[in-house]
């Protein structure tokens, strides 16, 4: 691209994004917000609130299973007075079914997808905005009412929801769970599908269509990538979860028999396993979701904190593209134990294995990145390698249960609890860290405290290898999840000392947060003025005040070049720093070095 | 701005590249919702593929001249409002209300056709609850017919503008996308009735 046809370029996107001025009603700023940092912020508060919910209901969980019976401290004399304090099992399926529900659609959804989605795709691309600032601020509101329903459900007759996250019939039906709770969560979850759906729709139009001028895909930060795959993932796929939701609500409310078979079903009936086609053809989809925007913001700190490109970019895209393929053919590795045909169970354990492909390419690429690069470890480093590290584990005992042989063994055991917990929990919880203490001066214009973020980081990354290794460990001694007291039976009470253990490691992950939760809002009021550039490093949003102004970028930036030229030696020679600007324009006369920065260029 | 001598980057019209922003959301909307009743369809192939014999033993068979009229209705519809857009995108005013109108009216006639149809299976006693036959007919159908309801509400607001003039032969983006998420909800239809009431 000629510089005149670069300018061109900008003329007409710019024509496109017109600069509004900053709103000043309270109103326009802070509740009904096009903005999409704002949203982004807002998305933020929400995810963070919930996670703490989610995160209390987890200690519920852990103290159930370390002392069965024994009256919950702190919690029990406030919340549970009715039952005296103990954890009944009713009470109990309702507490690790909201736990898992909230966890995946309330907090890990909106922090990595809603609140950094929004956050870094229009700055990261150059954009002054969304496509669609107007959906965007309703794809948040419409969130905030699912998260409304949720809350709802706590107060629902009967209590809240009792049928597990995966909410299968018959036990999803009235027959299994009568009582509001569980319906007002099937009604959440099919709300918050819609708000998802309004948000990727944003980010698949904004990423396609509002790219700065020379910002080609192959320039794209890798966030940026991870966003758009998880998008395109989420717009295909969430509506197959509403439609099952939809269904279930049918069968709740209108007494409809799509999933209700057996005595209850007079005239033909449906079918219960329908819902575990329709809920796993979304629900392996969903479990990428989750981790390729992880997988794309790992990628871009590792290489910015190694202080050098990413190891063989477009490797990364294309393993992040293929596994985004992969994943919507593999889902009936959940139901190897519904009476599949063996042929086809043999099918999906193909497909399933053939993932480790792209996520082999994907881990290697990252390591090395690594490999003799000058890793500065600044918190959000620390939690990208800790997070590679609990990925990669947590990885490896996906092996065990992609193959039908080995996961008939290890179905429904705690295995797979911390299977789950360490790729799709862990791993996004590390990142979703990562992301905060990393884009926090941008975000927020103000620096997090580095001495509480590494104590943060060691205490998560050691209390979760810790509890969710606690369940690798029980699970592969064979004890089933969701127990209500599993040393009820006698093969499993040796494992008693263990559950313990791992529940006092869990406890302590979930006091090391407090550290988190002190250094997020002291740092909001007395940390220190972040600089426009503190990590210094070239991706678009770094060339702009922190935080940046309501439209972003006074001119829209023409980019140069990738978003990791890092360590560059003409350009160091050139500019005395180890880092370049995306859109800065360097004049190179030396003869050759045209070539160095012709990198990633088309 | 005007076309370069260079002639690289082709001249666009600020209005006509925010358009083309839009319908690309609309697109990817429409392919999202598409899954949803992809869906919806796969529920009932499986279920169908459970029972023995299709209707099950028990149900009554399902009538076929009422949904073949509606399913004229909605294919009038489609004409009217394919009519209503080529008509805007010539600037022919009057014709393109009159393709409003006709769409709004004969969308209203294909609910109010799709509610005497649920008043009659339910009078002959076909119930909610009389196993998955009744809930495809009446679920699948509902849904879709909601989806109608919404369309009927776009038409409504694209009424005023309509007649004031705004939405014309240069301005008329809303119009088609509303006219693309109809043809979509005729498709969706179309599809129904062969799989369910036909087949």
């Amino acid at each position: 691209m000629t510089a005149q046809e670069a300018a061109l370029s900008r003329q007409a996107i710019e024509a496109l994004q017109p600069i509004h001025p900053p709103p000043a009603s309270f109103f326009r700023k802070y509740i009904w917000s096009t903005d999409h940092k704002v949203i982004a912020k807002q998305y933020l508060w929400a995810g963070l609130l919930f996670l703490l919910v989610g995160g209390t209901l987890a200690m519920m969980i852990r103290w159930q299973w370390a002392f069965p019976g024994r009256p919950v401290p702190i919690l029990g004399p406030t919340v549970l007075k009715s039952s005296g304090g103990v954890i009944g099992p009713a009470l109990y399926m309702q507490i690790f079914t909201m736990h898992g529900l909230i966890m995946i659609f309330f907090a890990i959804t909106p922090i990595l997808i809603g609140a950094f989605g929004n956050f870094t795709i229009p700055l990261l691309i150059g954009a002054r905005d969304m496509a669609f600032p107007w959906l965007n601020a309703l794809s948040f509101w419409v969130f905030a009412l699912s998260q409304l329903l949720v809350i709802g459900a706590f107060f629902g007759d009967l209590g809240a929801a009792g049928a597990g996250w995966t909410t299968y019939p018959p036990l999803a039906t009235n027959i299994g769970t009568p009582g509001t709770g569980q319906t007002l969560m099937v009604a959440a979850v099919f709300v918050t599908g819609v708000a998802s759906i309004m948000g990727g729709i944003n980010y698949v139009t904004t990423t396609i269509r509002l790219r700065a001028p020379g910002m080609t895909y192959m320039r794209m930060p890798l966030t940026v990538w991870g966003q758009f795959l998880t998008a395109i993932l989420n717009v295909l796929f969430v509506p197959v979860l509403g439609s099952a939701a939809l269904l279930l609500l049918m069968d709740r409310l209108m007494g409809t028999q799509f999933f209700i078979a057996g005595a209850a079903a007079v005239k033909g009936g449906g079918d219960p396993i329908l819902f575990q086609h329709l809920f796993w053809i979304f629900g392996h989809p969903e479990v990428y979701i989750l981790i390729l925007p992880a997988w794309g913001i790992i990628a871009d700190l590792l290489a910015f904190f190694s202080r050098k490109p990413a190891n063989w970019y477009r490797g990364t895209v294309l393993a992040m593209s293929a596994v985004t393929i992969l994943s919507a053919v593999v889902y009936g590795h959940h139901m190897f134990q519904t009476g599949m045909n063996p042929l086809l169970g043999q099918g999906f354990t193909t497909l399933t294995l053939i993932i480790s492909i792209p996520a082999e390419v994907l881990f290697l690429n990252w390591l090395r990145t690594i490999y003799k690069g000058s890793v500065r470890l600044t918190v959000p480093m620390l939690f990208a390698l800790g997070m590679v590290f609990v990925f990669g584990f947590g990885g490896l005992t996906g092996l065990y249960l992609g193959a039908a042989a080995p996961d008939i063994y290890l179905h429904d055991t705690m295995f797979v609890v911390g299977h789950f917990h360490f790729t799709m929990a862990a791993a996004s919880f590390l990142a979703s860290f990562a992301a905060i203490y990393f884009w926090y001066p941008k975000m927020f214009g103000r620096l997090t405290n580095t001495r509480l973020g590494q104590a943060h980081f060691w205490i998560s990354v050691v209390g979760i290898t810790l509890v969710f290794g606690g369940q690798l460990l029980v699970g592969y001694a064979g004890q089933n999840r969701r127990l209500w007291n599993p040393f009820e039976y006698d093969l499993f009470k040796p494992l008693q000392p263990l559950n313990r253990w791992t529940s006092y490691a869990g406890f302590a992950l979930f006091a090391g947060q407090l550290l988190f939760i002190w250094n997020f809002f002291r740092s909001m009021v007395k940390g220190e003025k972040a600089p426009a550039n503190p990590w210094q490093l070239g991706t678009l949003e770094w060339s702009v005040a922190s935080p940046p102004p309501h439209h972003n970028y006074d001119a829209i930036p023409i980019v140069q070049r990738g978003p990791h030229e890092l360590s560059d030696p003409v350009l160091k020679a050139k500019l005395g720093r180890d880092w370049v600007g995306q859109a800065e324009e360097v004049p190179l006369g030396a003869p050759g070095a045209a070539q160095v920065t012709a990198r990633g260029a088309p | 701005m005007s076309p370069t001598a260079s002639g690289v980057i082709p001249y666009r019209p600020t209005q006509a590249r925010g358009d083309d922003t839009a319908w690309l959301g609309m697109v990817i909307f429409l392919g999202s919702w598409a899954m949803m009743f992809a869906a919806l369809f796969f529920a009932y192939g499986v279920l169908r593929l459970r029972q023995p014999s299709w209707p099950p033993p028990g149900t009554l068979a399902l009538p076929v001249l009422l949904p073949a009229l509606n399913t004229i209705v909605l294919a009038l519809n489609a004409v009217a409002l394919q009519g209503a857009l080529l008509a805007a995108r010539r600037g022919e005013l009057p014709w393109m209300r009159l393709g409003l109108v006709l769409g709004l009216i004969l969308g209203a006639a294909f609910v109010g056709g799709q509610l005497l149809l649920w008043t009659r299976l339910f009078r002959e006693g076909l119930a909610f609850e009389d196993g998955s036959l009744a809930a495809v007919v009446y679920g699948l159908t509902g849904f879709h017919a909601l989806h109608v309801v919404v369309g009927l509400v776009g038409l409504l607001t694209l009424l005023p503008p309509a007649l004031a003039g705004t939405l014309n032969a240069a301005r008329h983006n809303r119009l088609r996308l509303w006219v693309m998420y109809w043809h979509f909800v005729g498709v969706v239809w179309l599809a129904m009735f062969l799989l369910i009431f036909l087949l």
